[in-house]
């Protein structure tokens, strides 16, 4: 990590000294993750739950919120993008530089989770991501009728996916299940 | 290569920095980020369009460094326009940041949500900015009272709807100063634009929350409660008292604009004080302060100076001490001399005079060449508001004219014009003295005068012919109205002294109606030379009458009294400064000449009421409106029977000037050019108002009618030359009265020839 930071200090000569140390003092690489799924998925609570351990109340996000989570002395840079029709076209902005993708599923709201595997496969499809892992969390189990981890895989098609790591765990953000073993993986994947 | 160099914002290759700019805001080191956005910004100050990385910069706005937050924040006020869309994107984090712990970053948020001008924002505006008008930290709800003015700018009915307006007034009552003053200037500013101007109606509750306020606020604060004070009606004479007594105080502020402000409040609530005593004791308490305006920065002392102009048109007794402190200083600058030179002369008295001479005869000695000729002016108007001191005048100027320095001497003689024009027959014994220095003359208003001074006192000059003819020498080749001045004087001189001018005045005449193509020198040339061979008398009662004498109160800079309220009711403001309301220059009626003129109209019209028909037309403005208005009487009486007239073509004047069909078709251009196009003949005329022959014929005129009632013969006899004068029918008439037409007789063997022939062609 170190010489590959000096390679950069290289090709950026001009900077002074100052803004050298700053650089090493917070220049440390970020692991970063986008948070992504239809609106009232629970994503913004999952992001708070990974980040305080507690359940916020949250409003619609309109634009995104973005925190660094640390788990397990790694420094996650978590971006939660809103989930509503209208910023959704949006999301591709956010593609550049990730390094995986959380994708959270409503498990009983089952009129959309089409809608969901339509949002999932476009956005896979985007050059930016096709490096990116794919962390799926079929979110809500703590609901009554919420559908298993393996009828969401289903109804999103995980299983047609192709050059993909990829992973699904069925979850619930308010009672802060599920979500440690998903990242347990996610840092298992990125270490290799 | 130097290390120590600056960071380096703006790089030389121009192809793809923007495409390595997205890059850079991409990265995942957070200080390669935060240059990537400086250089954003830095591009963005030297107008390069970075609106491109829109998405990218928003992606940087949450973040727990304040400077980077400030930074995007900029950016997004810049390009929010440019990315409606993706405006939303910004939402979050701005509701975020309005609950952050830290009252500035809430500020700052709601302030910058405030300033992006989209409307897909203001459905997310509205709630983070009702929490921050109930925030606990004063900072954070003054902002937010800001914002919600800019609401009101894009959605009136939304800001009303959603109880904004309400909150904002009742933040007027807020426990912190600073609150209350930026409440009351958001208010104000809402109320301008609102339709039923019940916004911010300043009431007894509300003006005695601003005065609480008054002292406590900075000095925005101040101006702005300062302002909206001076909207308050008080009820009574007492309570316009009490608010007098709240506002002195400001007079003490070491802003000049406090002080205006304040100036202002107590100007306008001096109308509604009836307790002379309270008065007195407050217009005392206005000098000092106005005084030490005087020792600010030049800019500043020209406002303030302008607006003392203002002040001592309304209140003469302000100040009334001081005139010391309005003494040009050597190295003030022009446009501060000029202005301090014209409050010097409003604060002109008995007492002072002498003290105020011996400073004007200073100025005329310094160098700037325009400085010194409005010192010598500001000496003759001392002798005209101020007759005991008229004579002291008249020997400063003399000493003036002494020193032979050209532009004084010119100077010096259109002063004494005017002087003469005051004080007819009072200071004749200085004319040899301006006659030496006849040669000197080359510009056309000092040589105007001079010429007029040796019409108009003709028979006391014994070469009074010699020095016209002197003038005449050059006759073609002057300037118009100096044309103009030798033709009245050739006339006055003929009338005084007939036997030594006749063959001049014939020249003259003959001269200006056959070589000069100027409509105005030439029709008065015919005008003259109708008058003397029809009723000589009567020319003598036209040309020679009595001119009234001219007064001060019709200076050009005089305002009229409906103005003066309206921009004492402006101090401190533009329109203060440039004594204009500010409709003429403000919005976009700015650029809209009809409007301008309009608003000219309507002010003449003010003018005019208060001039009345008594006061005499002013020496110096120029196409006074009172003149105009009896030029258009006098082309009624004159040239309203010329009927006849079918074909308003204008020919130049023939040479062949003896043979009779050709003059009398010259008199008949004249007569059918002057009742076409005669308004505006007349109007130019009148630019010359009581000082040139035609202005003293309307005059003369109007005398005559009157007279004519009377028993005078001779000068009824005159008006019915003017009877003559109107048309075809008349011209072969003989003057009616008697005593007249023998006269006319009498004179006729001593008139040159061409007069005889003339008179004869009849």
């Amino acid at each position: 990590m170190d010489s590959v930071h000096l390679s950069q200090q290289k090709r950026h000569l001009e900077r002074s000294i100052f803004s050298r140390i700053l650089g090493r003092l917070w220049g440390d690489k970020e692991v970063r993750i986008l948070i992504l799924g239809l609106d009232g998925a629970g994503k913004t609570t999952i992001l708070y739950r990974l980040q305080v351990g507690e359940v916020v109340t949250t409003i619609p996000t309109i634009g995104f919120n973005v925190e660094t989570v640390q788990y397990k002395n790694i420094k996650f840079q978590v971006w939660d993008l809103g989930g509503q029709t209208s910023i959704r076209p949006y999301w591709r902005c956010y593609y550049a530089n990730t390094d995986a993708v959380i994708y959270v599923v409503d498990s009983v709201d089952r009129d959309r989770v089409s809608t969901a595997k339509e949002e999932l496969m476009a956005m896979l499809e985007e050059d930016e991501l096709k490096d990116a892992s794919l962390l799926v969390f079929a979110n809500k189990q703590d609901m009554a009728g919420a559908m298993t981890a393996a009828e969401v895989s289903d109804a999103l098609g995980l299983s047609t996916l192709m050059n993909r790591q990829w992973s699904i765990y069925k979850t619930s953000a308010v009672k802060g299940e599920g979500l440690t073993d998903g990242l347990d993986w996610l840092i298992n994947i990125m270490q290799k | 290569m130097d290390i120590f160099s600056k960071p380096k914002f703006f790089t030389n290759n121009t192809k793809g920095e923007n495409a390595e700019l997205l890059v850079e805001l991409n990265s995942e080191y957070r200080d390669r980020r935060k240059d990537a956005v400086k250089r954003v910004i830095a591009n963005m100050t030297v107008g390069k369009d970075v609106s491109g990385l829109f998405p990218q910069v928003v992606k940087n706005m949450q973040t727990e460094d304040l400077e980077m937050k400030k930074l995007v924040y900029l950016y997004l006020m810049n390009y929010a326009k440019s990315n409606p869309d993706l405006v939303i994107l910004a939402v979050n984090t701005f509701v975020k940041d309005t609950d952050h712990v830290n009252p500035l970053i809430r500020a700052l948020a709601i302030r910058t949500m405030g300033c992006i001008r989209v409307d897909k924002i203001l459905d997310h505006l509205c709630e983070p900015l009702r929490k921050c008008l109930q925030d606990d930290n004063p900072y954070v709800r003054k902002t937010a009272a800001l914002c919600v003015a800019k609401l009101w700018d894009l959605d009136q009915e939304r800001a009303i709807d959603n109880g904004f307006v309400t909150t904002l007034q009742d933040l007027v009552s807020d426990s912190t100063p600073m609150v209350v003053a930026n409440a009351v200037i958001a208010l104000a500013e809402m109320q301008e634009s609102s339709v039923n101007k019940d916004v911010f109606v300043v009431n007894v509750a509300i003006m005695n929350k601003m005065l609480a306020a008054l002292n406590e606020c900075n000095e925005w604060g101040q101006i702005a409660i300062l302002t909206s004070l001076a909207e308050y009606q008080p009820l009574d004479s007492k309570e316009a008292e009490s608010v007098c007594e709240r506002v002195v105080p400001r007079l003490q502020h070491a802003n000049g604009s406090v002080v205006l402000s304040a100036i202002r409040v107590l100007m306008i609530f001096l109308r509604y004080l009836r307790n002379d005593e309270f008065t007195n004791g407050l217009i005392k308490k206005m000098s000092p302060p106005l005084v030490s305006l005087l020792a600010s920065a030049p800019e500043v002392q020209y406002v303030s100076l302008r607006n003392i102009n203002l002040i001592l048109q309304k209140r003469p007794d302000i100040l009334q001490n001081d005139v010391r402190v309005f003494f040009c200083k050597y190295n003030d600058p022009p446009y501060v001399k000029r202005e301090k030179l014209e409050i010097i002369i409003r604060l002109c008295n008995d007492k002072n005079v002498d003290q105020i001479l011996s400073e004007l005869k200073e100025y005329a000695s310094e160098v700037d060449v325009d400085f010194v000729r409005r010192a010598i002016r500001a000496i003759g108007r001392c002798a005209i508001i101020i007759e005991e001191a008229s004579e002291r005048c008249v020997n400063v100027l003399l000493d003036l004219i002494n020193t032979k320095i050209n532009y004084v001497v010119q100077e010096a003689i259109i002063v004494i014009k005017d002087i003469f024009r005051k004080y007819p027959q009072r200071y004749e014994a200085i004319i040899p003295t301006l006659c030496q220095n006849l040669d000197s003359l080359d510009e056309p208003e000092a040589k105007g005068s001079l010429i007029w001074i040796v019409g108009e006192y003709a028979e006391r000059i014994e070469n009074a012919d010699e020095l016209i003819e002197n003038f005449l020498e050059t006759f073609l080749e002057e300037n118009s109205q100096v044309q103009l001045q030798l033709l009245t004087a050739t006339v006055k001189l003929f009338l005084k002294k007939p036997s030594q001018s006749q063959e001049i005045v014939h020249r003259v005449l003959q001269t200006a109606t056959q070589e000069i193509d100027n409509p105005d020198t030439r029709d008065r040339a015919y005008v003259y030379w109708r008058l003397l061979s029809t009723d000589p008398q009567a020319a003598k009662a036209v040309v020679l009458s009595e001119k009234p004498p001219i007064s001060v109160d019709s200076s050009a800079d005089k305002l009229s009294p409906g103005l003066l309220d309206e921009l004492i009711n402006n101090i401190s403001t533009l329109a203060s400064v440039y004594h204009k309301p500010a409709s003429t220059f403000m919005g976009n009626k700015a650029f809209s000449a009809d409007a301008v003129r309009k608003a000219a109209v309507a002010d003449a019209r003010d003018e005019e009421q208060i001039m009345g028909e008594d006061t005499v037309t002013s020496p110096t403005a120029p196409a006074a409106s009172a003149p105009k208005n009896v030029m258009a009487d006098l082309l009624d009486l004159d040239f309203g029977s010329s009927e006849p007239v079918s074909t308003p073509v204008m020919s130049p004047p023939t040479s062949n000037s003896k043979s009779g069909p050709n003059y009398s078709a010259d008199l008949f251009d004249m007569s059918s050019d002057m009742s076409s196009g005669g308004s505006d003949a007349f109007g130019g005329m009148g630019g010359m108002s009581g000082m040139s022959g035609v202005g003293g014929l309307n005059i003369g005129f109007q005398q005559s009618q009157s007279q004519s009632q009377n028993q005078n013969t001779a000068t009824s006899g005159s008006s019915n030359a003017f009877g003559d004068l109107a048309g075809f029918g008349g011209f072969g008439q003989q003057p009616s009265a008697a005593t007249a037409s023998q006269q006319t007789q009498q004179q006729k063997p001593t008139q040159s020839s061409t007069v005889n022939d003339l008179l004869d062609l009849f």
